[in-house]
């Protein structure tokens, strides 16, 4: 049983001894490593290694300590490293490792008695109480001061735990006291409860139970407002294990499951630490899935919506370009429809002209042909007047059916572009004598009294065939119109900047308004005039039009019936002459 | 005066008869009619032309249109040319056009409107448009002859063979050592026109052909010519002596 209680208690000590080491390490010491590493700031192991060491790294610690030990010359580093390492596996509880490390460390260690009393520490853990003893013995040896940020009674107790195992129990109570006189006054509760315990174990040890008890009862009472689990455990395990000496049961069952019930919670705590690492582990792994999930949820959206966006685009251009070929289509259609339509009006028109010329030739034709066969009757009687006026009419018959053939021709080239025109600058007055040189002996006969009196300064910018045939046309025009002892004068108006107005003046049958209004319409159909003795197809005022126009002239018509007709023609004028 | 020496290039014989009648009787002097191209060619080189008038098809052929190519390439040897056309075919025309300047004449033709054509292709060629036919002006100069409008035909005259021009009004008396008689054109144009190195002006009136100049009497204000005509020479026209590089 006693046996028992020693294992309980020295579980207790070697537990409450690192704990304290753990809580001094802050303060002195940390700040002395923080100068050391600002110092030795380029060795970069070394710092990484101090910072791990703050940082309880252990085993990082360990690594770049290692790295460091082998680089650096220098001793103090060194010195340091060796501490690192020697904290490092004893935290890790490879205290052979650690007693070796800390023996490297020189003497000109500024913390040497830290370095004494870790070896004391690994000593007495490693129930080598003796050698402990010593080392401790050195380390109390020191004042106050040079201990800086260890607890003396830290020391003092540590002394006395190795005189209780020693089983020097004198001595033992007299550290131990002065160990917990200390606390006392330094109010530290954790080590106090320990101290408490110790010194219950003492007398326990020695079977003085009415002092033991006590201090179990304190060290129990001190607990249960401590905040470690460990040390209310252990407490109440000793209340546990003295009330069943004192064969007291039902108390020690109390304290029993009270103990179990700390146990528990001590456990439980770490389950809890353990399942609520677990849980954060499967939480994260579950967030890690659902991330993965959406991510890939995310990629199918993406490429379904690229889809839809290149396939709709691509509609959209189908769709936009078969519109823009229905509508090519359409257009093409009406212009085909256009065309068609003109081409109708203007093969009508052909067929037309075609009938009214062949109609007009074939008459004429018949017309020489019988006249023809009277010539050739008067012939054999030798009628020579009749023979003359026959050959008169003959002549003038095959005049205006040449005239007609000409004007065909002349409206051919014109339709189908094929005619050379060239403008330049013509003599007005030359050409109307030109032309009128042809008609003089038609006009004798007719006794039509002709003149000319077109300004000879006029010069005009025209085609000289086209205008030469426009001329013709006109004057042929008035000669048929004309009657016996009519007049008919060429002449021309005041002329503008731009134009020269050449006037046809005859006085002849003349034409109605309507008559002036039809003529003059843009319209290619060609109508059979009224005047149906007179050969004519109206061809040859359509190609005066056209060529007018082309010329870049235009034409007007005034007329009275039975009055006279006159036919204003404006040609450009020669712009380099006056 | 002399007459127009003119080569008719025409392979229908009637044509050409009309033609040559319609001509002469304008007092044209015909050269020759050739009726191929290598006639064409033999009578232009070897005799004195002043113009051509070319039928444009020779037996089927725009031969004429060759001819006048022909010439067009030999330099100083191209004379005024009248065309004469059945046809407006635009791709003959096109052709013909190259051969610039380039007048032509629609067949069937009349007397006026031929003698109008060779009028213009000799106002087109020295390029003196619109002469024949204005009120002031009756002459073409070229660089070696007037061309004068006389009645209905042109008329020619070497200008080597003037001896002096006298100006009166919008008149010029051009007086030769065989005749004298009057043309219609202003003084200054005239003036243009000639030669200044051989044509000097020696009073307000008077336009002298240096090389007929025999003698220069200062003191009474003379210059003697040629066929013994005399020119006055006014003060303010002196320094034209010193162009002359006078022996002493």
């Amino acid at each position: 049983m006693i046996n028992r209680v020693l294992t309980t208690s020295l579980l207790l000590f070697s537990l409450f001894v690192f704990s304290q080491t753990h809580l001094q390490k802050e303060n002195l010491m940390s700040t002395a490593i923080k100068v050391k590493a600002q110092k030795f700031k380029e060795n970069t192991n070394f710092y990484k290694a101090q910072n791990f060491f703050l940082q309880n790294n252990w085993d990082s610690t360990l690594v770049y300590s290692m790295k460091e030990i082998n680089e650096s010359r220098n001793k103090e580093i060194l010195d340091y490293c060796h501490y690192f390492r020697a904290i490092s596996f004893k935290e890790k509880k490879l205290l052979d490792e650690s007693k070796k490390e800390l023996n490297q460390i020189s003497s000109g260690f500024p913390f040497s008695y830290k370095v004494k009393m870790k070896l004391g520490e690994i000593a007495l853990s490693k129930n080598n109480f003796k050698l402990a003893l010593q080392y401790f013995h050195e380390t109390e040896k020191l004042t106050n001061k040079q201990l800086y940020d260890i607890k003396f009674s830290t020391v003092l107790h540590n002394i006395g735990l190795c005189y209780l195992h020693l089983e020097n129990y004198e001595k033992a109570e007299e550290y131990l006291f002065k160990s917990a006189k200390r606390q006392e006054i330094e109010k530290d509760t954790v080590l106090l409860i320990g101290s408490y315990m110790d010194i219950a174990t003492l007398y326990y040890q020695q079977y003085k139970d009415n002092q033991a008890i006590p201090y179990f009862e304190k060290a129990y009472r001190l607990s249960q407002k401590a905040k470690s689990l460990e040390l209310k455990q252990n407490a109440t395990l000793n209340m546990a294990v003295v009330e069943e000496n004192r064969k007291n049961f039902p108390l020690a069952l109390n304290y029993r499951k009270e103990y179990e019930k700390w146990k528990d919670s001590l456990n439980d705590q770490n389950k809890v630490w353990a399942i609520a690492d677990l849980e954060k582990k499967f939480a994260i792994k579950q967030k890690q899935k659902e991330v993965d999930i959406l991510e890939a949820e995310n990629k199918i959206k993406a490429a379904e919506r690229n889809g839809f966006l290149a396939s709709s685009i691509l509609l959209l251009i189908l769709f936009g370009t078969g519109i823009y070929f229905y509508r090519q289509k359409i257009k093409k259609n009406r212009i085909i429809l256009k065309q068609k339509n003109e081409l109708d009006e203007l093969n009508a028109t052909k067929d037309k002209l075609f009938s009214i010329v062949s109609h007009d030739l074939r008459s004429s034709v018949n017309a020489l042909k019988t006249s023809n066969g009277k010539l050739i009757e008067n012939l054999k009687s030798k009628n020579f007047t009749e023979l003359d006026t026959l050959l008169h009419t003959n002549s003038t018959i095959a005049n205006s059916t040449y005239n007609l053939l000409d004007n065909l021709l002349n409206w051919a080239l014109l339709q189908t572009k094929q005619s050379y025109f060239f403008k330049e600058s013509l003599h007005l007055a030359s050409i109307v004598q030109h032309v009128e040189y042809n008609y003089k002996p038609l006009m004798l006969s007719k006794n039509i009294g002709f003149k000319n009196e077109v300004a000879k300064s006029e010069y005009v910018f025209a085609d000289t065939d086209s205008l030469k045939i426009i001329i013709r046309n006109f004057l042929d025009n008035a000669i048929k119109f004309s009657k016996e002892n009519g007049l008919i004068s060429i002449y021309t108006r005041t002329s503008t900047e731009e134009y020269c107005y050449l006037v046809i003046e005859d006085t002849g049958v003349g034409m109605s308004e309507n008559t002036i209004s039809d003529l003059l319409k843009d319209t290619m159909l060609l109508s059979k005039k009224e005047n149906d003795d007179i050969i004519g197809t109206g061809l040859g005022l359509q190609l005066c039009k056209s060529m007018i126009y082309k010329n870049g002239g235009s034409l007007e018509i005034e007329s009275k019936e039975n009055v006279g007709t006159k036919i204003i023609i404006a040609l450009q004028k020669f712009k380099n002459h006056g | 005066m002399d007459n127009i020496n003119v080569l008719i290039i025409e392979d229908t014989v009637s044509e050409s008869d009309a033609l040559v009648k319609v001509l002469t009787d304008n007092n044209y002097n015909i050269v020759g009619i050739a009726s191929t191209y290598n006639e064409a060619l033999a009578l232009f080189y070897n005799n004195v032309v002043d113009i051509v008038v070319i039928d444009v098809f020779l037996d089927g052929k725009p031969d004429g249109i060759t001819f006048a190519e022909t010439i067009n390439i030999v330099p100083n040897s191209v004379k005024p040319f009248v065309f004469l056309t059945n046809s407006k075919d635009r791709q003959i025309f096109e052709r013909a056009k190259l051969t610039k300047p380039f007048s032509f004449l629609m067949k069937p033709f009349n007397e006026l409107e031929i003698l109008y054509a060779m009028e213009m292709a000799v106002e087109k060629f020295y390029q003196q448009l619109n002469v024949f036919h204005s009120e002031d002006q009756n002459t073409v100069v070229s660089n070696d002859s007037l061309f004068i409008k006389k009645k209905k035909a042109l008329k020619k005259v070497c200008i080597e063979d003037i001896l002096y021009i006298e100006v009166e009004d919008r008149y010029c008396n051009i007086i030769t050592e065989t005749e004298k008689f009057v043309i219609l054109i202003s003084l200054t144009k005239i003036i243009e026109l000639l030669d200044p190195m051989q044509f000097v002006r020696t009073h307000r009136n008077f336009i002298v052909n240096s090389n007929k100049i025999l003698e220069i009497v200062l003191s009474d204000n003379l210059i003697v010519l040629k066929g013994n005509h005399h020119v006055t020479l006014s003060e303010k026209y002196k320094d034209v002596i010193g162009k002359f590089t006078v022996l002493k």
